[in-house]
C-alpha cells in the first residue's frame, strides 16, 4: 500500500516538471510560428497589396496550432464586426493569450504592433513590421536561453523532488 | 445604393433611409467632419441633422480600405477610391507631398460618394443619328454632371451587345477608364452590364491607353472619357488613322464653345468628328439638347427627355 502511494507521489511531481518543461518548449515555438506570420504578412503587404483580412486568411492556411486559430479570427471580426483593425486585432490576442504559453512581455510586443496595423502605406507598415519581429526575434532568444537552462531542470526537478517526499515520508 | 450603406456608419444609414423615400434619386452624398450630410439628389441640396464627427470619418476610411491603409495608397494619391457597383468616393483634407508631387491625403475631411447610376437604354434612341453602316466618330459635349459618362457608358453597351432590330452587329470595344468611371472597375473587373465584347484598360493614362488598345486589342470602336489634352488629341488622330473609331466625352457647354479650344483644333481641322452630341444638365441631368453634323447642323430639333 506504502509503495502505491508513493508511486502515486513520485508520479504526480514528474508529471508537473514535464508540464512546466513544457511550457517552455511551447512558447519558443509559438514565437517562431509568430515571427513566419509576420514575414509572410510582409510578403502579403508588400507585394500582393491584400488587405488585412485576406492577408490574414491566406497566412493562416500556412500554419497550425493556436497562431491558426487567432489569424482567422482576426479575419472574421475585421469582416463581421464593427470593430477598427486595432480593437479586433487586441481583441483576437487576449483569447489567443490565454490559451498558450507565451509570457506577457511576449503579448505586449504583439499588442504594441496592433496598435499601428493597418494605418500606415507600405513603406510604414513593412517598418513597423521589420520592428515587431526584431522584438520578437530578442523575446525567442530569451525563450531559447530559459528552454535550455530550465527544460532539463525542470524535468529532473520533478522526479527529484517526488524522491525526495517518499524518502521523507517514509 | 447597397454598396454605399456598406461603408457608412449605421446611425447615418438609418438616417438617410427615414429621410429619403426614394434613395434612387440620390446623386451625390456628401459627408464633411463635423458639418452635417449634404445629400444632393435631382440637382437639389439637402442637409440632414446628422454631424459627422471624427470618428466616423475613421470608420469611413477603415471600411473604404478593409482597414488596410496600404492598399489604398495610389487611390489616396489620386483623391478618389472607386467602390463596389462602381460608385465613386472623391477625398479631401490635409494633402501631404513629397518632391512637390502628392504623395497622399492624410486628415481625411470631406467624403463625396457619388452614386454611379447605370442607365441602361438611354443611348438607344440616339443610335440612328450615330449608325450608319459603321459608328460614326462621336463627342458628347456637357457640363460636370450632366450625365456625359453615364450615356457613353450605355454606348458602350449598345456597342458591345450590338442593336438586333436595326441589325447591327456586335463589335469589340475597348474603354479607357482614366478614372475607373466609365467601367467602374474594381481589381480591374468592370462592375457594370456591358456587353460581352469590351475590354478595359482600367486606371490607365487616355493617350498611352488609346495607343495601346490599337496595338494589342485590335478594337473596333474606342470609348475614351473627358478628352482635353494634347497628347489625347494626338492620340485622336493615330486611332482614327489605325482604323479605329472613336465615342468621346469633352468638357464644355456647347459645340461651338469646344471649336474655339486651341488643343482641340486638329480634331475639326480633319473634320475627324462627325456627330457631336450636346447634353445639359437642366431641368435634369442627361437632358439631350441637340445632336449636330460634320458641318455644324442640327440633325435634332426635338427635346428629348428620359
Amino acid at each position: 500500500m506504502k509503495w502505491i502511494g508513493a508511486l502515486f507521489i513520485i508520479f504526480s511531481t514528474t508529471w508537473l516538471g514535464f508540464y512546466f518543461a513544457g511550457r517552455l518548449s511551447e512558447r519558443t515555438k509559438e514565437l517562431r510560428a509568430w515571427k513566419l506570420a509576420l514575414q509572410s504578412l510582409e510578403a502579403e503587404v508588400m507585394y500582393s497589396q491584400l488587405p488585412l483580412q485576406e492577408a490574414s486568411r491566406r497566412i493562416a492556411k500556412q500554419l497550425n496550432g493556436q497562431i491558426q486559430l487567432f489569424l482567422i479570427d482576426f479575419a472574421n471580426q475585421l469582416e463581421t464586426s464593427a470593430l477598427s483593425a486595432k480593437e479586433a486585432w487586441k481583441h483576437s490576442l487576449q483569447e489567443y493569450a490565454e490559451k498558450v504559453a507565451i509570457k506577457d512581455s511576449d503579448i505586449q510586443v504583439l499588442l504594441q504592433f496592433g496598435e499601428t496595423i493597418g494605418m500606415h502605406d507600405k513603406i510604414s507598415q513593412q517598418k513597423q513590421i521589420i520592428l515587431a519581429l526584431k522584438h520578437l526575434e530578442r523575446e525567442e532568444q530569451e525563450a531559447i536561453d530559459s528552454q535550455s537552462s530550465y527544460e532539463r531542470m525542470s524535468k529532473m526537478l520533478g522526479v527529484l523532488s517526488g524522491i525526495l517526499i517518499v524518502i521523507l515520508l517514509i | 445604393m447597397e454598396e454605399v450603406f456598406n461603408v457608412l456608419p449605421t446611425m447615418l444609414k438609418e438616417k438617410l433611409i427615414i429621410s429619403f423615400s426614394d434613395l434612387n434619386e440620390v446623386e451625390e452624398l456628401r459627408l464633411r467632419v463635423s458639418r452635417p450630410v449634404e445629400v444632393i439628389a435631382n440637382n437639389q441640396s439637402t442637409f440632414l441633422p446628422y454631424i459627422v464627427t471624427e470618428e466616423d470619418g475613421s470608420q469611413i476610411l477603415g471600411k473604404l480600405s478593409q482597414f488596410s491603409i496600404y492598399t489604398i495608397e495610389e487611390e489616396l494619391k489620386k483623391g478618389y477610391i472607386t467602390i463596389k457597383g462602381g460608385h465613386r468616393v472623391g477625398l479631401a483634407g490635409r494633402v501631404v507631398t513629397e518632391n512637390g508631387m502628392v504623395k497622399m491625403i492624410r486628415d481625411i475631411s470631406s467624403y463625396n460618394f457619388r452614386i454611379a447610376k447605370e442607365k441602361v437604354g438611354i443611348a438607344s434612341p440616339f443610335v440612328k443619328y450615330l449608325y450608319d453602316g459603321r459608328w460614326k466618330n462621336t463627342m458628347l459635349i456637357g457640363p460636370p454632371q450632366a450625365g456625359k459618362t453615364t450615356l457613353l457608358r450605355d454606348f458602350a453597351r449598345v456597342v458591345s451587345q450590338g442593336d438586333h432590330v436595326r441589325g447591327i452587329k456586335p463589335q469589340k470595344v475597348g474603354i479607357v477608364d482614366e478614372r475607373s468611371e466609365i467601367a467602374g472597375s474594381v481589381k480591374g473587373v468592370p462592375q457594370y452590364t456591358f456587353g460581352e465584347r469590351i475590354d478595359v484598360l482600367d486606371a490607365c493614362p487616355k493617350a498611352e491607353g488609346m495607343m495601346m488598345l490599337v496595338r494589342s486589342m485590335s478594337p473596333h470602336i474606342i470609348l475614351v472619357d473627358e478628352i482635353g489634352k494634347k497628347e489625347d488629341v494626338d492620340a485622336i488622330l493615330e486611332a482614327i488613322f489605325a482604323g479605329v473609331q472613336l465615342i468621346v466625352t469633352v468638357h464644355g457647354y456647347s459645340l461651338e464653345e469646344i471649336r474655339k479650344r486651341p488643343s482641340l483644333q486638329p480634331l475639326f481641322q480633319n473634320g475627324t468628328f462627325e456627330r457631336f452630341i450636346e447634353i445639359s444638365n437642366y431641368p435634369r441631368p442627361g437632358n439631350i439638347t441637340d445632336i449636330k453634323n460634320r458641318k455644324n447642323i442640327s440633325l435634332f430639333s426635338q427635346k428629348a427627355v428620359y
